[in-house]
């Protein structure tokens, strides 16, 4: 039980390490907490049914449930939802941006932007549950008591290779030097000669390409609803605080934790109180470590 | 501030010799005749509420292709109570006072449909029918007379449902069930009763694991009910996150020997899983199988929709909106009170059947101007409302036979009661 | 008349509602504390309100059948006593992460609720509470009438609570705290304690609202008390003007009315086929009052009014 509850946590971990990265980077280089971001897994997700219902499936790709078609989605829809989240920062966040608006002014805007974002999904593609394919795996038992699909060894291995490449890209690239400096200073990175405009424009594009992968993960592993993306926010959110907010590691620590906090609890307490674990643990961490698990303590 | 208190002390005067007037305006009959309705369109129950929203709509033009109410054509208002409780109230409340609609089909959720009967609807004498509110709480109050005898269901309570489950459970030899269920007062109620009626019959629950919906997963909850390895699992969900549960059960290797409940019988859940993991399933339902009556809505909504009936709530909320329609013809005024006595005067057991569709709508119109008792057999079959507004009803096991959905059996209202019997005791 | 009595509905929801956000005017308007959690104090003082006045059932574990103004006062103590706890715990968070750690908190005290059954009557919740006073009057109309004089009375004594408070030299701490808190702390104010204080006073008033809201509905379930609110309240508070008590009030007034107002246009202009999209159409349009509000008017309707000190000129 317990093994298979642990192989559990750490898919719903990945998933959630990949939203809560997506978090983590805005909160980091536009400075708030975007309460919008989940709706991004859920246009990610969805933009790749569409384009899935219009391609030929293709054959399955090995063991998998799915063919080629569906990985070409997945890039299709990191683009076009990184598209996405730039036009919602052209249309709201730069203009509250232009006029130095609060941290917690975004915040609140980001509530509304989500109502929307949320409800055009319902309105555009209907409340029914959909799914990539109908076919049903069944599992194969990898090690005693622990019974994986095909597709979520697939999942966990791309995440992996997803943060590996994300941790290369900021530590290497000018772009990622870039962003690091926004992070540290926008003032000073701003000196230095970093367009802040266009920094502000790739992050969004990551975020929004790492969003649409997890929610298209979250499609494939579970369903796809409207809500989708809603249902996941918080355990998202609390992932990327009890990593610590600024740094790549630290929200895959946290979205790891979560995840398996929430499927170990059920060994222990009544499946009833499941979705209350991930906040006992944040409020615990945090009354102890107000910056979250690895993140530096406040010196601003 | 100040003057919208004086413009709420003067509203208030003025109303003081309102009513009077207003009981007075109830015995002519204004066109066109209103029918509230209150029903979740979005929010989690969306999916669920929609499809019943449909069936509502369909029963609607039936009535008022079959000569509508008292010769005027019905105005059906539907409002959206997102599965929330104040909101619904809130819709309650402006449908029984803005729209002075005399009766209301609504809601789905109990926890919806019962503060609407306890702050509006009961005070104000407005008959309430719901297709799928199955909370004991309601049976309870009609009890204790706080219902007036305004409420009126077309399903069966959570009792029949559960204790049909379990007589088939037993007799496929299953002795160790383990529950899935959504923790609402529908599923615990499903849980309690289904409990008590299995061990009853020699079985045994084994653990019941309660989820909570709008949860991003549920393989936690899958995991957990996995462990005992039980003969057969009864699972209680709406069928979008009972086709996810389902799916992980299986593919995490678990019995297919599924005990489901009526919400699952849709053709969506039965393609979400696949038939082939279906074959040994089955669940408990209220329609009466077959009979022209049954297939007559079938047909129609078919041809409305393009989608088959099978659903939950639809055929409910069907007969939920035409026997108001038949009880507001028969009744001899629009009255709250003489809406709800009508209801009960639809089931005299030597009455001419009228069945579903606007030609047997025009039929009783007829039946009812020359001062014949009809009784209605709907897309459920026959309808009996008991002193508390409840249904009794046979009970129908269905199941899955290749990607169809079938029936396996029925049980007959005599033998329903003589299993209630044995078991209540 | 049937407009009136709707009317007179409508009114009771909105000071009910009202109080509720003048809670959080203080807590954020007038002090800072980013407060996501405002549903469970709602609950709680709802829960507390019905737990202590319901009539008696073998099966619940409470059974006191009190009067309502006690299950009031039960409900003022109980949410007092809930954010007292939940503010030690949080109250050193900022921004953000008290946000989480508050909503995090409300979706705790609704699985309680959920899940207790011997307290609260778990997903069936409780009926049959007794409604203030109900025996006195004869027509749910007079009724009506009476509870808005309750409810309306009772928002009206918060709002004058408020404003004195607002406008003592305690309330004037509050918001050097909120504009800048590391001066107040160099001027010698505490301001941890100073910020649990209008957080414990914030929650209480919303356990008001909670208790009243019962009360006036005779019913308790769980999923009356879902996060959904909590946006909805904050919705209110930013488009009627943050950090202003009649901005509160209005904000309230607003955005309920225009929830019921587009509810109603679209049953009656939407064709049946289309009366299912209806409901996402109504909540983007409250996102989008959210939205233009902070980009066209970031103070709300009613932005806040310049207090300058007196000595000051």
């Amino acid at each position: 039980m317990i093994g298979q509850a642990i192989a559990d946590g750490f898919l719903t971990g990945g998933i959630l390490a990949l939203g809560a990265i997506g978090v983590s980077l805005s909160s980091q280089i536009l400075k708030f907490a975007n309460f919008s971001h989940s709706e991004l897994l859920t246009w990610g997700a969805y933009i790749a049914l569409t384009f899935t219902m219009f391609a030929t499936a293709g054959a399955p790709i090995g063991p998998l449930s799915f063919g080629w078609s569906l990985l070409f989605a997945v890039l299709l829809a990191g683009v076009l939802t990184g598209v996405l989240a730039i036009i919602v920062d052209r249309l709201v966040f730069r203009r509250l941006r232009s006029r130095h608006a609060n941290s917690l002014t975004m915040v609140f805007a980001s509530f509304g932007v989500a109502l929307i974002l949320r409800n055009l999904v319902l309105l555009i593609w209907g409340p029914e549950a959909q799914y990539y394919t109908s076919e049903l795996q069944i599992a194969t038992e990898i090690l005693p008591g622990i019974r994986l699909l095909p597709d979520q060894v697939f999942v966990l291995g791309l995440t992996i290779v997803l943060v590996i490449g994300l941790h290369l890209i900021l530590k290497y690239s000018r772009l990622g030097m870039s962003m690091r400096a926004m992070a540290e200073s926008p003032a000073l990175a701003r000196v230095c000669g970093v367009k802040i405009e266009t920094v502000v424009r790739w992050t969004w594009v990551v975020a929004g390409m790492l969003a649409a992968i997890a929610g298209i993960f979250s499609g494939l592993t579970v369903q796809l609803r409207p809500e989708m993306g809603f249902n996941l926010l918080l355990a998202i959110l609390t992932a990327a605080i009890l990593g610590g907010s600024g740094s790549l590691f630290g929200a895959v620590i946290g979205g790891l934790v979560v995840g398996l906090a929430e499927n170990l609890s059920v060994l222990v307490i009544p499946a009833n109180f499941k979705a209350a674990v991930p906040f006992m643990i944040l409020i615990l961490v945090l009354y102890f470590r107000p910056q979250g698990l690895l993140g530096k303590s406040e010196t601003k | 501030m100040k003057r919208s208190i004086g413009l709420l002390a003067g509203a208030v005067l003025v109303s003081a010799w309102m009513p009077a007037q207003n009981a007075q305006a109830q015995n002519a009959v204004s066109c066109p005749v209103k029918l509230g309705g209150i029903l979740p369109l979005t929010g989690s129950m969306g999916p669920v509420g929609k499809r019943i929203s449909d069936s509502a709509q369909l029963a609607v033009k039936h009535i008022n292709e079959g000569g509508g109410i008292k010769g005027c054509p019905v105005e059906f208002i539907l409002r959206d109570d997102q599965g929330q409780p104040t909101v619904g109230v809130d819709a309650a409340k402006y449908l029984v006072e803005v729209e002075r609609v005399p009766a209301i089909t609504g809601s789905v959720s109990s926890g919806v449909t019962l503060p609407i009967l306890t702050s509006v609807t009961v005070p104000s004498k407005v008959p309430v029918v719901s297709c799928c509110s199955t909370a004991a709480t309601f049976t309870t109050l009609a009890q204790e007379g706080k219902t007036g005898g305004f409420f009126f269901r077309t399903l069966p309570t959570v009792k029949t449902q559960a204790y049909a489950s379990a007589k088939v459970a037993a007799d496929r030899g299953f002795k160790r069930v383990t529950m899935i269920y959504i923790n609402t007062d529908f599923g615990t109620g499903m849980v309690k009763d289904f409990t008590k009626a299995f061990n009853k019959l020699g079985g045994q629950v084994l653990k019941t694991v309660a989820y909570n919906e709008n949860q991003p997963s549920y393989r936690a909850e899958v995991n957990s009910a996995l462990s005992d390895k039980p003969d057969a699992v009864f699972l209680v969900a709406f069928p979008q996150d009972g086709a996810t549960m389902t799916r992980e059960w299986i593919s995490l290797g678990g019995t297919q020997n599924l005990i489901l409940n009526n919400a699952l019988r849709t053709p969506e859940y039965v393609k979400a899983v696949g038939g082939k993991f279906l074959q040994n399933a089955f669940g408990m339902d209220n329609a009466s199988t077959s009979g022209p009556t049954v297939e007559s809505f079938k047909q129609s909504f078919q041809a409305a929709y393009n989608a088959s009936p099978d659903g939950p709530g639809i055929y409910n909320q069907y007969d939920a909106v035409m026997i108001l329609g038949l009880a507001m013809n028969l009744a001899p005024d629009l009255s709250g009170t003489a809406i709800r006595d009508a209801m009960r005067k639809l089931q005299s057991p030597d009455a001419t059947v009228v069945g579903t569709g606007p030609e047997e709508f025009k039929k009783a119109i007829a039946l009812i101007k020359d001062g014949k008792a009809i009784r209605y057999s709907g897309a459920t079959g026959p309808l009996e409302f008991d002193a508390n507004g409840d249904v009794s009803g046979a009970a129908l096991i269905w199941n899955v036979k290749g990607d169809q959905l079938g029936t396996d059996q029925t049980l007959t209202v005599e033998e329903m009661s003589k299993l209630i019997k044995q078991i209540d005791g | 008349m049937g407009i009136v009595s709707y009317l007179i509905f409508f009114a009771i929801v909105v000071s009910i509602l009202s109080i509720i956000t003048l809670g959080l005017n203080l807590q954020w308007g007038s002090t800072g504390v980013f407060n996501a959690g405002v549903v469970g104090f709602y609950a709680v003082g709802g829960y507390t309100y019905a737990i202590l006045t319901a009539p008696g059932r073998p099966e619940l574990l409470v059974n006191l059948e009190l009067p309502w103004i006690l299950g009031v006062v039960g409900a003022l103590i109980a949410s007092a006593i809930a954010a007292l706890l939940v503010g030690l715990a949080t109250m050193k968070l900022r921004g953000d992460y008290l946000a989480i750690a508050t909503f995090g908190i409300a979706v705790t005290i609704q699985l309680i609720a959920l899940n207790w059954e011997g307290l609260t009557g778990g997903s069936l919740g409780m009926t049959s509470v007794p409604r203030p006073l109900s025996g006195f009057f004869e027509t749910p109309f007079t009724y009506n009438v009476f509870y808005l004089c309750l409810s309306a009375g009772f928002c009206l004594l918060t709002y004058w609570a408020l404003e004195r408070i607002v406008r003592s030299p305690w309330g004037r701490v509050l918001r050097a705290i909120r504009e800048d808190e590391g001066a107040a702390i160099a001027l010698g104010k505490d301001a941890a304690t100073l910020r649990l204080q209008a957080f414990v006073l914030g929650s209480t008033v919303m356990g008001l609202a909670g208790a009243l809201y019962v009360g006036f509905i005779g019913f308790v379930s769980p999923f009356d008390f879902v996060p959904i609110i909590t946006f909805q309240i904050w919705t209110m508070l930013i488009v009627g003007g943050s950090g202003n008590n009649k901005g509160a009030v209005l904000g309230t007034l607003v955005v309920w009315g225009l929830w019921s107002a587009s509810g109603t246009l679209i049953s009656k202009i939407l064709p049946a086929a289309f009366q299912t999209q209806g409901g996402a159409v109504q909540t983007i349009l409250i996102g989008l009052v959210l939205v233009l509000t902070l980009l066209f008017k970031p103070g709300g309707l009613i932005g806040e009014e310049p207090t300058t000190s007196r000595h000051a000129g």
